[in-house]
Order: structure tokens, then C-alpha cells, then sequence
């Protein structure tokens, strides 16, 4: 009988733990967007992206604060936040989507594409993404770079500014979910 | 005096009174402001955690002085980040300027610390820019 519960403990003790080290998160992110024109470059970075990987169903979620970017020139910085990505009225941007063919237990680099729903300003937009993972220390690490058009997102950029912003963004991400961390 | 000369004092006297009234309502303000946001790391992320529109009313882009108990120090992606202790699973995650490396690098998890940023909101954790150390002591 002791046998039989001690067996049951482990197993119990045995699924918590599987279904707990399925989900890795991250709270240190990183996204950075860029605007290259021949008028300026413009180059914003957000160091504390949250985002969390389920392992087992292959999914992806991340979650930024608009206002946390930051700027080489803190007046681009209140331009972004107050006139283009009206930071008050949409403090988020939040993307879920899924990882194609992903075997986490693969420790050599992959390739893989995520394709998902980007949400900022309110709208709702289907992506696709290519991302590099790696594992390092201990750690996945995905990377990736894409493309977002301004237009997709209503983001309304005055006549005599249109010169200075690109009319598609690159933005880059860098992503390192710890697999020993609680 | 005629009516017509005692315009300009009139108007002298009125700017007057415009100047001292914004001068006490910048004052006062700044101090019920400063007042208020300082305050402890639990405390901080409990008000984000039960009302997050209510906390971002009052600490959101704005300058506040946490005190907590130091979690952890990392210096992921060339930025140097501190941990407070908040609630559960949730901290205060506090980005420092680059000239805190010398004090950060000595920190030590569970050491007392009080330090200044500016809250930007709420994730998982409460999310604080350009922080710098006020003082720090071992417990």
C-alpha cells in the first residue's frame, strides 16, 4: 500500500513538474525597430518584453508596453508615444501565434516560421515570422528580424513628416526563454 | 487718477496674481505627486496587480522611489537589471542607467534597497526605466 502511494506521489510530483517546465518565459525580450530614410534613421529598442513559449503545444504569446522603447532623441520618443502609436489609448502590443514544426528537443540551431496575429493600435493583423533558435547556457534563444508596413496599423504621420518615417519598418527581436528557471 | 491711467497697474497687478497662484499650484502639486510615489515594491505591485488602470493613473510615467528586497541582478543584453521582490511570481524589474554598474555589480539577493525610475506600467512585472540607487543596506 506505502508502495503504491509513494508511486502515486512521484507520478503526481512528475506530471507538475512536466507541465510547469513546458512553459518558459522570458521578461527581458528584446524588439527594435528601425526607420531608414534619406531624410533620418530613426532606431527604438524595448529591453522588457514579456513573453512565454509553451512547449508542448508549440505556441508563442508576447506582450510590450509601447512606451517602454526607447530612443536616441527623447523628442522622437514623445512623437512615437503621443502622436503615432498613442501610447494612453494602446499601452500593449501583444502577438500569439504558433511555431511550424518545432521539435524542442532538437539542440542543433533551427529554422522555423511562427505565424500568428500581431494586436498594436487596436488592429489585429496576420504575421509570419522567421526565427532562428538556438540553444545557449541553458537557455532557447529565438531571433528573427521582419517587416511591418505603418499603413497596416492606422498610424497617422503628418504630411510634413512623411519625408522622415519609412513607409515599412524592420524590426528584430531576440527572445532567451531560461528551461532552469521558475 | 483718471480711470483710463489705472489700466497698466490693473494689468501689472493681474499678471502678478497669475504668476503666484501658478507658482503655489506647480509647488503644491509637485509635492502631493512626490508624496505619493514612494513606496514599497510588494505594495507597488499589488496596486498594478488588483488595478492596473487605477496604478497607471497614478505611477504611470512618472518618477517614484521603490524601496525592496533585491531578488536578483542580471546584466542580459548589455542592460543591467534589478529584481524586487513583489508579489508571487511578479516583481518590480527596474532598467538602471548605464553609470550603476559599480554599485548594481555589488548588490546582493535579499539586500535592502531603495532606488528611483520611471514606471512605465505592468506585464507580468512593473516595469521601471533609467533607475539609479538612493541607498542600499544589508538586512
Amino acid at each position: 500500500m506505502n508502495k503504491i502511494i509513494a508511486l502515486l506521489f512521484l507520478l503526481v510530483n512528475f506530471s507538475n513538474l512536466k507541465i510547469a517546465s513546458t512553459q518558459l518565459t522570458t521578461n527581458q525580450g528584446q524588439v527594435s525597430f528601425f526607420s531608414y530614410t534619406s531624410v533620418e534613421n530613426i532606431e527604438a529598442k524595448n529591453n522588457q518584453v514579456l513573453s512565454v513559449v509553451d512547449l508542448s503545444k508549440n505556441e508563442i504569446a508576447i506582450s510590450m508596453l509601447m512606451n517602454a522603447f526607447v530612443f536616441k532623441k527623447a523628442l522622437m520618443q514623445e512623437h512615437f508615444n503621443e502622436s503615432y502609436i498613442e501610447s494612453d489609448l494602446y499601452p500593449k502590443a501583444v502577438f500569439e501565434g504558433e511555431i511550424l514544426d518545432f521539435d524542442p528537443t532538437v539542440t542543433t540551431p533551427q529554422i522555423k516560421l511562427i505565424k500568428g496575429i500581431l494586436t498594436m493600435r487596436g488592429i489585429a493583423k496576420e504575421v509570419e515570422v522567421k526565427t532562428n533558435i538556438t540553444m545557449e547556457n541553458n537557455a532557447y534563444v529565438f531571433t528573427g528580424t521582419f517587416d511591418l508596413v505603418v499603413k497596416d496599423f492606422d498610424i497617422n504621420i503628418p504630411p510634413l513628416l512623411v519625408p522622415n518615417i519609412a513607409k515599412t519598418i524592420a524590426a528584430k527581436f531576440r527572445f532567451e526563454y531560461p528551461t532552469d528557471e521558475k | 487718477m483718471k480711470n483710463y491711467l489705472k489700466i497698466p497697474y490693473l494689468l501689472v497687478l493681474l499678471a502678478l496674481s497669475v504668476v503666484v497662484f501658478l507658482f503655489f499650484r506647480i509647488n503644491s502639486n509637485h509635492k502631493d505627486t512626490s508624496k505619493n510615489q514612494s513606496i514599497s515594491a510588494p505594495q507597488l505591485v499589488h496596486l498594478f496587480v488588483t488595478n492596473e488602470v487605477a496604478a497607471n493613473t497614478i505611477y504611470k510615467s512618472k518618477l517614484v522611489e521603490v524601496e525592496g528586497v533585491v531578488k536578483k541582478v542580471n546584466f542580459l543584453n548589455g542592460r543591467i537589471t534589478v529584481f524586487l521582490n513583489g508579489v508571487s511570481t511578479s516583481s518590480v524589474l527596474c532598467d538602471m542607467t548605464k553609470s550603476q554598474l559599480k554599485v548594481a555589480k555589488k548588490l546582493k539577493k535579499d539586500q535592502k534597497v531603495k532606488l528611483k525610475g520611471v514606471c512605465k506600467g505592468f506585464l507580468n512585472d512593473v516595469i521601471m526605466l533609467n533607475c539609479t540607487l538612493i541607498n542600499s543596506k544589508h538586512q
